[in-house]
């Protein structure tokens, strides 16, 4: 079952190829990253049939690391929710690698450009098939550091490097949740292998660790630290600022970031998790907050921008906050069912935008104006991409779910958002597309009301009525097929009723398009009137609410202050200053105390003893006859100079005489002393 | 042959190096000793990639054992023999001085007999006190690893070399003494013996209020040389003032040193004493993680930036050592490994900036991408690999030791987290200075790497990556090693 291995792989060998292989691949550099993504996403496709027909696989691959009881066997699980997203991840990736081969044409780092990207691909494709939550962190971190490498693909422009850093380190700061939530569920379940943490996880419920002072049930905990994760990777607020920024790569990045890799990490990971997820409701609670806020947050914000890549950037955030938000309320394979339909939409989105703004531009190859034909299905992108939601979260039965949580308030709220976000979405997706052909998009919006006249009308209603039963059915099949792979503790499965109230968001759907194309009719001086409150809220939209600045006050000028601080006013004028002071006080002390005891003590003293000498010298010399010891002295010498005259006699020539004398001086010590100690 | 490399490996190995020596001091000229030096301590390497092949991990204790008397009446003796632990710091020693030879091949110009033969001599000390099984022999080597240090700083240094070089000297002897007084503290209190074997079963035996003060003796003394904060302020100095080879050596291995004395004397010796202290050294730990990654983000100059690095790189091996469990006392050998080869590889790149325009500062560069695009490929893989970016080594020894702190305090291990965010900040940071943005004039016409230079830091790239995708080699050869070390201080963990 090996060859599962190859779809992770096929990108990783292409990279490893680019990486090594010098100048001479330079201009071919997509010769090989588009042929392995492309064997990748076949693969992906037999895949999905393979697992469709016989269930899930288990590829184990080898021992990571083993120490102790913590063993990480790295392996492949590739289910019905992996084969999911496997061709959407390859997919995209494919066309993107076809996409760029052109796009990026002559650009110097060209090869680095492939290589990064069939990276990129390997990181997020292993990350969606990986058993193991370490193997999933390790993932997380490459796609991390492959979105560093492009967005700063451009590297003489400042603000790509600015970009690039912010977005790794955004990112960063968030995964320490995750990777604190990697240890905390290895403290907790004893492995981290993702089927068997899941297996473990009820048998876990009501377990809680002290946090604080505070207890909290620790798949509670450990659901927030997943979700703090996935804030980082998939843009959440307050983590979303490094999203709009990394539109700074080039466009067939954005396009692999929104629509295949990076941000779908994080309804994923929520996904993959959901048997664990559903076990912590006031997590839930907490995703399904941040989730709905992001939605809001991102549409309002979309609705703002004139920059077309900025609009999609926040577009993107909004969508994604919607996935978060389902997850939040249990509906785990509405997530995936967005995601895939959001995924392929974006991909596609952004790859026309950068054709639209290779032209706009003019430094495109060929066509000088959008053509038309370009133009229906975008717009038809666009029309979906305001609808699937629509139909996918108001026709499972949840209803049901939240009564069983004890939360049917969230029901409403639930309605609520989605019906708002709905409503935005379809206004700034209609802006984006009339301001992104501006030329063009005459001939659609004439259409428009060509389409409602009553002709076509029964057309339209059965073209609809076959879109929407397409979606219904997709959905459907979809949910049925996920089922086994989100665990025994989601009840939505296979349960698709088309309610009566999909009238709801509907109608918000085509109220906003109507808005939107309203406001297209009779463009204003002042985007969405004159109120005042209007224009103010305007405006704090249109600066993100301020997030940037935010995070630049609150996190990284404080840091690198007190850093600033740390180094100059604690370590060298402290803790280098105390050395150095020890140093110098020992040097001090050591001069004062030479002082000290040199001409307090030692001086003295020495003068002192001197004195006295010479003043015993002289009263000896008053009191001893000085004559009479002269004449003795003199004697003395007279009988030395005769005893050494005799003694010359003997000079010591060898060496037995010389032990002689030392033996004769010796006995004369011994008896010299024993004479005096008697 | 044969019989002399499998019985006298060890031997060997510390002998190469001084063989070399002696080499150079008959060669003539300066081009014979820098290929003496390479020659020899290639010959090291080898013998050391040989001695990593012939341990057998399974079995415990230590092996390729070698006893001779030295001095009989103080029961000194010339022992040496290697664990698990002991083979992966000789050869991290091993590997790194070839490259240091490489790296100074032509920036050294004046002396280069002496500097070549300090490097030597550095080495062959440092494996004799990985390699050391008696005390006195221990502390001998260990005080010699300082001689040359000081005069490759002093001689051959940066601008501020003197100062620096006497502050590394100061520290270094402080450290010493203490590490003196608790040697004999042990020698006295447990059987008048250096034999660390012995000692490790006789040492425990020692009332614990006397095994306190030898712990911290110690612990002091290994502490100045790993360095722990707050005795880390001779780190800066004499990293960013050494030459470029001593700064590698001084990073790479000669502060492992004090990591090693921690896990080789302090906990399987003194366990009673290193449980009753460890919540007081873990969190000591985490501050010096946090405190070194704060002033390295506050750095201008790349060699003090990458100084600072190490100090709080340097937390974590004490974070996990003092976890006492397999994971963290794994994670922290693993960590002292790793954090040798990025943080060497670091100095030896910026080593190489420093003699195109011998200019330290962040600022003096800009833009690099452009003039030194192989340059730039290895300084992001070594920053990204020196902030445990997962797929590198270091992420799998900072991910143990983590893992290792997490069965004593989940606080800890957040905050921990914390000091790789700010590792990560002042690494891209630097990277986004240095390399990204508009290509300064004075950058533009810096040439790129020779061959030479990539030979010199392709080998640990390479390793980082190795390792970081398969660790379970490293893991492996020291599994035993370190449930042994740690299993008299498990026994004084409390329960639960």
């Amino acid at each position: 079952m090996s060859i599962y291995a190859l779809i992770p792989a096929l990108p990783l060998a292409a990279f490893v190829v680019l990486a090594l292989g010098g100048r001479r691949l330079d201009g071919a550099s997509h010769r090989i990253g588009v042929p392995a993504v492309a064997a990748s996403f076949g693969l992906s496709i037999a895949a999905l049939f393979e697992v469709a027909r016989s269930g899930p696989v288990a590829v184990p691959l080898y021992r990571f690391v083993a120490t102790g009881d913590f063993v990480i066997d790295i392996g492949l699980h590739v289910d019905q929710l992996a084969v999911l997203l496997l061709p959407l991840v390859t997919g995209v990736s494919f066309i993107v690698h076809v996409y760029s081969a052109r796009y990026m044409i002559g650009d110097p780092r060209y090869r680095r450009f492939f290589a990064v990207m069939a990276l990129f691909t390997f990181a997020m494709a292993l990350l969606v098939t990986s058993n193991n939550l370490l193997v999933t962190y390790m993932c997380w971190e490459l796609m991390g550091i492959c979105s560093y490498l492009l967005i700063s693909h451009w590297a003489q422009r400042p603000a790509a490097g600015r970009a690039a850093t912010k977005a790794f380190l955004v990112n960063a700061v968030a995964d320490v949740g995750l990777g604190f939530g990697v240890v905390l569920t290895f403290a907790t379940y004893g492995t981290l292998d993702i089927q068997e943490i899941l297996a473990q996880a009820s048998a876990m419920s009501g377990q809680s660790i002290e946090v604080l002072g505070l207890a909290i049930e620790r798949n509670t905990l450990i659901t927030l630290c997943l979700l703090s994760g996935a804030m980082g990777k998939s843009a959440q607020v307050p983590m979303h600022v490094w999203l709009p920024f990394a539109m700074e790569a080039p466009t067939p990045v954005s396009a692999l970031i929104h629509a295949a890799t990076m941000v779908n990490a994080g309804p994923f990971l929520l996904v993959r998790m959901s048997p664990l997820v559903m076990l912590a409701p006031p997590a839930m609670v907490v995703i399904a907050i941040i989730g709905a806020v992001t939605a809001l947050f991102g549409a309002l914000v979309a609705l703002t921008q004139s920059d077309i890549k900025k609009l999609l950037a926040f577009s993107t955030i909004s969508q994604i906050g919607f996935m978060i938000f389902a997850c939040g309320v249990g509906a785990f394979s509405a997530a995936v069912f967005h995601l895939l339909a959001h995924g392929f939409l974006k991909g596609f989105l952004f790859l026309s935008t950068g054709t639209a703004l290779e032209a706009a531009t003019g430094h495109a190859h060929g066509e000088e104006s959008v053509p038309a034909s370009r133009l229906r299905p975008l717009a038809v992108g666009a029309l979906l991409l305001t609808c699937v939601p629509v139909i996918v979260v108001f026709s499972g039965p949840y209803e049901q779910l939240w009564t069983a949580q004890q939360v049917p308030s969230a029901g409403i709220a639930f309605w609520v958002v989605a019906v708002v976000t709905i409503f935005l979405t379809a206004v700034y997706a209609f802006r984006a597309i009339v301001s992104l052909f501006g030329a063009g998009v005459g001939s659609f919006v004439t259409a428009l009301p060509r389409l409602s006249s009553r002709h076509h009308l029964p057309a339209v209603a059965v073209v609809s009525i076959a879109v929407a039963a397409l979606l219904v059915g997709a959905w459907s099949w979809l949910g049925a097929f996920l089922a086994p792979a989100l665990g025994g503790g989601i009840r939505e499965a296979g349960s698709v009723t088309l309610s009566p109230l999909l009238v709801v968001p509907l109608a918000a759907a085509v109220a906003g398009w109507a808005l939107a194309y309203a406001r297209h009719l009779r463009p204003a001086a002042v985007p969405f009137g004159q109120r005042e409150w209007v224009k103010s809220a305007y405006v704090h939209f249109l600066n993100r609410l301020y997030f940037d600045e935010l995070h630049d006050a609150c996190a990284v000028r404080p840091t690198l202050r007190l850093s600033r601080w740390l180094w100059r006013g604690l370590d060298l004028r402290w803790v280098d200053r105390t050395v150095l002071g020890t140093a110098r006080g020992t040097r001090v002390l050591a001069e004062s105390l030479h002082r000290l005891l040199e001409r307090k003590v030692v001086d003295p003293t020495v003068h002192a003893v001197a004195t006295v000498t010479v003043r015993l010298a002289r009263w000896l010399w008053s009191a001893i006859d000085v004559r009479r010891v002269d004449a003795a002295v003199e004697r003395g010498g007279r009988l030395a100079a005769d005893v050494g005259a005799a003694l010359r006699g003997f000079e010591p020539r060898t060496m037995r005489q010389n032990l002689w004398i030392v033996v004769y001086l010796l006995v004369a010590a011994i008896g010299i002393s024993y004479w005096f100690t008697l | 042959m044969m019989p002399l490399l499998t019985d006298h490996l060890v031997s060997l190995l510390i002998a190469v190096p001084f063989l070399g020596i002696a080499a150079i001091l008959l060669a003539r000229g300066d081009e014979w000793a820098r290929r003496i030096a390479l020659l020899s301590s290639l010959v090291g390497f080898g013998l050391s990639l040989t001695l990593w092949w012939q341990f057998d991990p399974a079995q415990p204790g230590m092996q390729f054992v070698e006893r001779a008397n030295w001095l009989p009446t103080f029961n000194i003796q010339y022992a040496v023999g290697v664990d698990g632990i002991s083979v992966l710091l000789v050869l991290l020693t091993a590997l790194l001085t070839p490259l240091c030879v490489l790296a100074s091949w032509r920036a050294i110009t004046a002396k280069v007999r002496a500097f070549m033969s300090l490097i030597l001599l550095v080495e062959g000390a440092m494996i004799v006190v990985f390699t050391a099984m008696d005390l006195f022999l221990f502390f001998m080597l260990w005080e010699i690893t300082m001689i040359p240090m000081y005069f490759m700083i002093v001689l051959w240094g940066g601008p501020r070399r003197i100062v620096a070089g006497l502050k590394f000297v100061l520290f270094s002897l402080t450290g010493s003494l203490l590490l003196l007084a608790g040697i004999l503290g042990l020698y006295l209190h447990a059987g008048h013996t250096f034999d660390m074997q012995v000692l490790t079963v006789a040492a425990s035996q020692i009332a614990p209020d006397a095994q306190q003060w030898i712990f911290v003796a110690l612990f002091l003394g290994f502490a100045i040389k790993l360095p722990m904060i707050p005795f880390h302020s001779w780190l800066p100095d004499a990293h960013s003032e050494a030459p470029t080879a001593g700064s590698v050596i001084l990073a790479g291995v000669l502060l492992k040193m004090g990591g090693y004395g921690f896990l080789r004397i302090c906990v399987p010796m003194l366990p009673e004493a290193a449980v009753e202290f460890s919540p007081y050294i873990l969190w000591l730990s985490v501050a010096a993680i946090l405190y070194g990654g704060c002033l390295a983000l506050a750095q201008s100059d790349l060699k003090k930036l990458v100084a600072y690095s190490s100090i709080s790189h340097m937390g974590f091996v004490t974070l996990g050592i003092f976890a006492f469990n397999q994971q963290g006392v794994q994670g922290s050998v693993l960590q002292m490994f790793n954090h040798g080869i990025t943080t060497g590889a670091l100095f030896l790149a910026v080593g190489l900036l420093y003699d195109r325009t011998h200019r330290r500062m962040i600022s003096d560069y800009g833009g690099l991408h452009k003039p030194m695009p192989r340059f730039v490929v290895f300084l992001s893989i070594f920053s990204v690999a020196s902030f445990g970016l997962p797929g590198t080594a270091n992420f799998v020894g900072e991910f143990l030791v983590l893992v290792g702190t997490s069965y004593e305090s989940m606080l800890l291990v957040l905050l921990a987290m914390g000091g790789i965010v700010l590792a990560a900040a002042y690494m891209l940071w630097m990277l986004q200075r240095v390399m990204l943005g508009q290509t300064t004039e004075r950058s533009a016409l810096l040439p790129d790497l020779s061959p030479r230079e990539i030979l010199t830091l392709a080998p640990l790239a390479i390793i980082v990556f190795v390792f970081g995708v398969y660790p379970g080699p490293l893991v492996e050869l020291m599994a035993n090693s370190v449930s042994e070390l740690i299993a008299s201080a498990q026994a004084f963990l409390p329960l639960g």
